[in-house]
């Protein structure tokens, strides 16, 4: 560790300023195939027919992969943290969002790839779409999940997150305001500057050997191994540069397809997303829509926060559920809020699936937690920056999930922006450490959440 | 790709292999028809590719410029306003190398976003295009011509000097590469001449505001007549409305301040 | 067909209406060029056309026929690198890399047509290009030092003034 703060050369730099670095789509191998995807036209529909027969038929044509081919059709990718199955490799009885894969093609050429897909036979029955995560929960609300419109397998089969903390009629009572407001994030798009890709090589001994792009060689190895029925030894998974992923590139989107490609004709197979299908059809960052009311007194303390999150995930589970817990457990920022009253729902739609983003879960809350900051100090007629140091995390004040902050930078961050804008505090504020709470920075309201030892 | 692919090495050779233009493709810069190739929106059996056609030229004589179809934005750049502004907003400079004059007007109008931008300066300059198609060579007022493009090969472009010009356009980062709105306008003598791009499929005069051009404010409200703002993947309509009038009467302003 | 690519001749074989980026990629086996969009829209495909730089996912072969392509192969090699490859790697202005081959073309046109050091001048002229990883800030302060500097310190691993030197790690 003695290079901490040191200034070293990327190992990878020579690579890349000489353009030697390689990427999934500047390998090439003797023999290879390149894939289109057929993928739905409809947001939400019922497949009632598909015939791939003319385009097995083509010249040039080498495979025609559907759900039919894949062993293991549904696998949770994050069935180790409890997330059931719920997203087909490949379409079967219906799609629920606008370039879901139905099929693939493996050709000669991309040329006779994409007119094979053309030919491929399909027929829709089109069923209503959901949009608006407000409109999930009425009676009369498209369907757009086989659960239901949101997640139902949280612990004891919950169909939430909860958090409850302290007690949040009292806080409610004994305010002297209370401050709400409404917040919502939009999907965003990672557009990594490359595009999504894999080839696979059937090798002669049996083995797959996968180059992918994924942020995450050996997760995305287990779930390859898990869709294809075989053993983990039986891949050979090549990582390395990846173009930029940003959480986009840990779907595992192409890998697995196009594995069932390589096997089918025996021969190596690249599938490679285009500029189009990563804006149209990769997942993106979940768009948000946050409630908050607070419990607030005259002189800027928060007493309790009631707050209801619907996170948009999009036609299926994917990684929201986890998104969706991490971003409970940081529901009020960098500050201390003794009760808490916190509902998050995992909502379906028939929107690209959502999956994870730099700061998955928590960028979200930021954003809603800081502007209700603002909010309550304007409404108090507060300073912005003591209102936030009044209510940041110490030692030994607790997270919404009861662990004890042990060091919390929130103080020593406010002060560093006060100085950066050249904002005078008054002195108790000026003063503030991180060290934990008494006097004035520690009213009654605040003991009870307080943890002296252990996390 | 097998497209037969005529490369003509004259004007007139370009002109004979156009013949009426039926099916036939015609390249110029490619920055428009290599997208729609890379896409697969297109498969062009016949193909004419115009680099070599010595059809890229700036010419000057008196007040007249004569613009070769083939003359790349870079080269407007220096050109007084509208059209050189214009040219200098359009994408980045990999791309004004590349992209020419002729090919920007007969751009075609997808749904996602606006195109041609150098229409609305063409149209406030009251251009002129030189064309051959069936029928021959003839000469078409610039919105006359992007009536009735189709089939037709841009030779070149005149139009007089004004006596003050001006363009204006709607500044968003994330939009760097299109012009999603803008307006042109030009004043020779005391007439105005007045156009929009992004404003609807192709450029447009902006006649109602031309009418009020001595008063900048009626104008631009009157401006919002003579469009019609589309949402699309860059701007709703909802701000292109909003912006316009904005845009409208500081041409107006610069313009008639200018001598 | 033939184009002179980085000093030597090569005679193309595919369909004059095939991009130059295909061409150089799939045909020629030249991977620096990358297709980040296939549309001319992220700057990631760009090349030298007889000095010039240009996109190549817009640029039909037959265009460039007889033309000098220039790709970063024929700038410098990691034994011999030039002025604003050593500059890059100074300054850590490539993360993923993905863009850096693209973006070192048009710093290298850019300076070499007598670009100024001005970071409003640099960001002017490399505007078709983007980058997701860098923020951009690390790029454009490569190219203004190499706007003035030839030679860069590649080697040292020296201290900052933020080092934190950890107990027995200072040998």
């Amino acid at each position: 560790m003695k290079a901490v703060g040191a200034r070293m050369p990327r190992y990878d730099g020579v690579g890349h300023v000489t353009g030697q670095t390689q990427y999934v789509d500047d390998v090439r191998v003797h023999g290879m195939l390149s894939a289109k995807a057929l993928r739905s036209t409809v947001h939400h529909a019922a497949i009632t027919n598909i015939d791939t027969s003319k385009a097995e038929a083509m010249p040039g044509v080498k495979a025609v992969i559907t759900s039919k081919d894949v062993p293991l059709l549904e696998y949770g990718h994050l069935s180790g943290l409890g997330i059931p199955a719920d997203e087909p490799l490949l379409a079967k009885d219906d799609v629920r969002y606008l370039g879901q894969p139905i099929a693939l093609v493996a050709a000669e050429d991309e040329d006779t790839a994409q007119a094979a897909v053309n030919a491929i036979e399909i027929e829709f029955e089109e069923r209503p779409a959901l949009w608006d995560v407000r409109k999930a929960f009425d009676a009369d609300a498209p369907r757009s999940h086989h659960w239901g419109n949101w997640y139902t397998h949280f612990e004891d089969e919950m169909d939430r997150r909860q958090i409850r903390k302290g007690n949040i009629e009292q806080a409610f009572e004994d305010a002297d305001r209370l401050v709400s407001g409404v917040y919502r994030t939009s999907a965003i798009e990672h557009v990594p500057l490359e595009p999504q890709v894999s080839l696979v090589t059937p090798e002669p001994d049996g083995r797959l050997t996968i180059y992918s792009c994924t942020q995450a060689l050996y997760f995305s190895l287990a779930v390859v191994a898990a869709h294809l029925e075989i053993p983990m030894n039986r891949i050979k998974i090549v990582g390395g540069t990846v173009g930029g992923g940003f959480g986009g590139k840990v779907d595992t989107a192409t890998e697995t397809i196009t594995a069932l490609a390589a096997m089918k004709a025996n021969r190596p197979v690249k599938w490679r997303w285009t500029r189009e299908e990563e804006f149209l059809v990769s997942s993106t960052r979940a768009p948000w829509h946050m409630e908050i009311i607070d419990a607030v007194t005259n002189d800027g303390w928060i007493l309790g926060r009631k707050m209801l999150t619907l996170h948009d995930s999009g036609a299926y589970a994917r990684f929201s559920p986890y998104g969706l817990t991490k971003h409970s457990f940081h529901h009020t920022g960098a500050y201390t809020i003794p009760n808490l009253h916190f509902d998050g729902y995992v909502v379906f739609t028939n929107r690209t699936p959502s999956t994870a983003m730099r700061g998955f879960g928590v960028t979200s809350i930021s954003f809603a937690v800081e502007t209700h900051m603002n909010r309550i100090a304007d409404i108090l007629g507060i300073d912005p920056y003591e209102i936030r140091l009044k209510n940041a995390n110490r030692i030994n004040d607790t997270s919404p999930n009861r662990i004890r902050y042990t060091d919390p930078s929130t103080v020593d961050v406010i002060h560093a922006m006060s100085n950066a804008t050249g904002v005078e505090l008054a002195p108790a504020y000026a003063g503030a450490t991180r060290q934990p709470r008494e006097g004035d920075m520690l009213p009654d309201h605040l003991v009870s959440q307080l943890k002296t030892e252990g996390h | 790709m097998s497209a037969d692919v005529m490369i003509p090495y004259t004007t007139e050779a370009a002109i004979e292999t156009y013949g009426d233009g039926a099916d036939i493709t015609v390249i110029a810069g490619g920055t428009i028809v290599m997208q729609l190739l890379n896409y697969r929106r297109m498969a062009p059996e016949r193909a004419m590719l115009l680099s070599k056609a010595g059809m890229s030229y700036v010419n000057r004589e008196g007040p007249t410029y004569t613009i070769g179809a083939m003359t790349p934005l870079s080269d407007l750049i220096g050109l007084a306003a509208p059209l050189g502004p214009c040219a200098a907003n359009v994408a980045d400079h990999e791309i004004q190398y590349q992209a020419t004059i002729g090919g920007n007007l007969c751009a075609p109008t997808p749904p996602e976003h606006p195109s041609g931008d150098l229409q609305g300066p063409l149209i406030a300059l009251r251009a002129t295009v030189r064309s051959t198609g069936k029928g021959g060579i003839r000469r078409d007022g610039v919105e006359d011509f992007l009536a009735n493009k189709a089939g037709r090969l841009v030779l070149d472009i005149s139009f007089d000097a004004p006596q003050a010009g001006a363009f204006r356009a709607l500044n968003r980062p994330h939009t760097r590469q299109f012009t999603a709105l803008a307006v042109s306008g030009v004043r020779s003598g005391d007439k105005i001449s007045l156009a929009a791009t992004g404003a609807g499929p192709t450029g447009i005069r902006l006649a109602s505001a031309e009418a009020l051009a001595a008063d900048p404010a009626a104008a631009a409200e009157a401006a919002l007549n003579d469009v019609a703002m589309r949402d699309d993947s860059l701007a709703s309509a909802w701000y292109r409305e909003r912006t316009f009038p904005t845009l409208v009467s500081a041409v107006l302003i610069e313009i008639q301040e200018g001598s | 067909m033939n184009i002179r690519l980085n000093g030597g001749t090569v005679d193309i074989k595919s369909p004059p209406l095939t991009s130059l980026l295909t061409v150089l990629r799939e045909e020629l086996n030249v991977t620096s060029p990358k297709r980040g969009c296939d549309q001319g829209g992220c700057g990631a495909c760009t090349v030298l056309v007889d000095g010039t730089p240009q996109r190549t996912c817009l640029t039909p072969v037959a265009a460039v026929d007889g033309a000098e392509i220039t790709t970063i192969e024929g700038l410098g090699d990691s034994e011999n690198l030039t002025a604003v490859q050593q500059s890059f790697l100074h300054h850590g202005a490539a993360q993923c890399g993905f863009c850096t081959p693209s973006m070192i073309i048009a710093a290298t046109a850019y300076l070499d047509g007598d670009g100024s050091a001005e970071p409003e001048a640099i960001q002017e002229a490399l505007k078709g290009h983007l980058c997701r990883c860098t923020g951009y800030q690390k790029i454009i302060s490569a190219v203004s030092a190499a706007a003035t500097k030839s030679e860069f310190d590649l080697t040292s691993m020296t201290a900052s003034p933020n080092t934190v030197i950890l107990p027995g790690g200072d040998t």
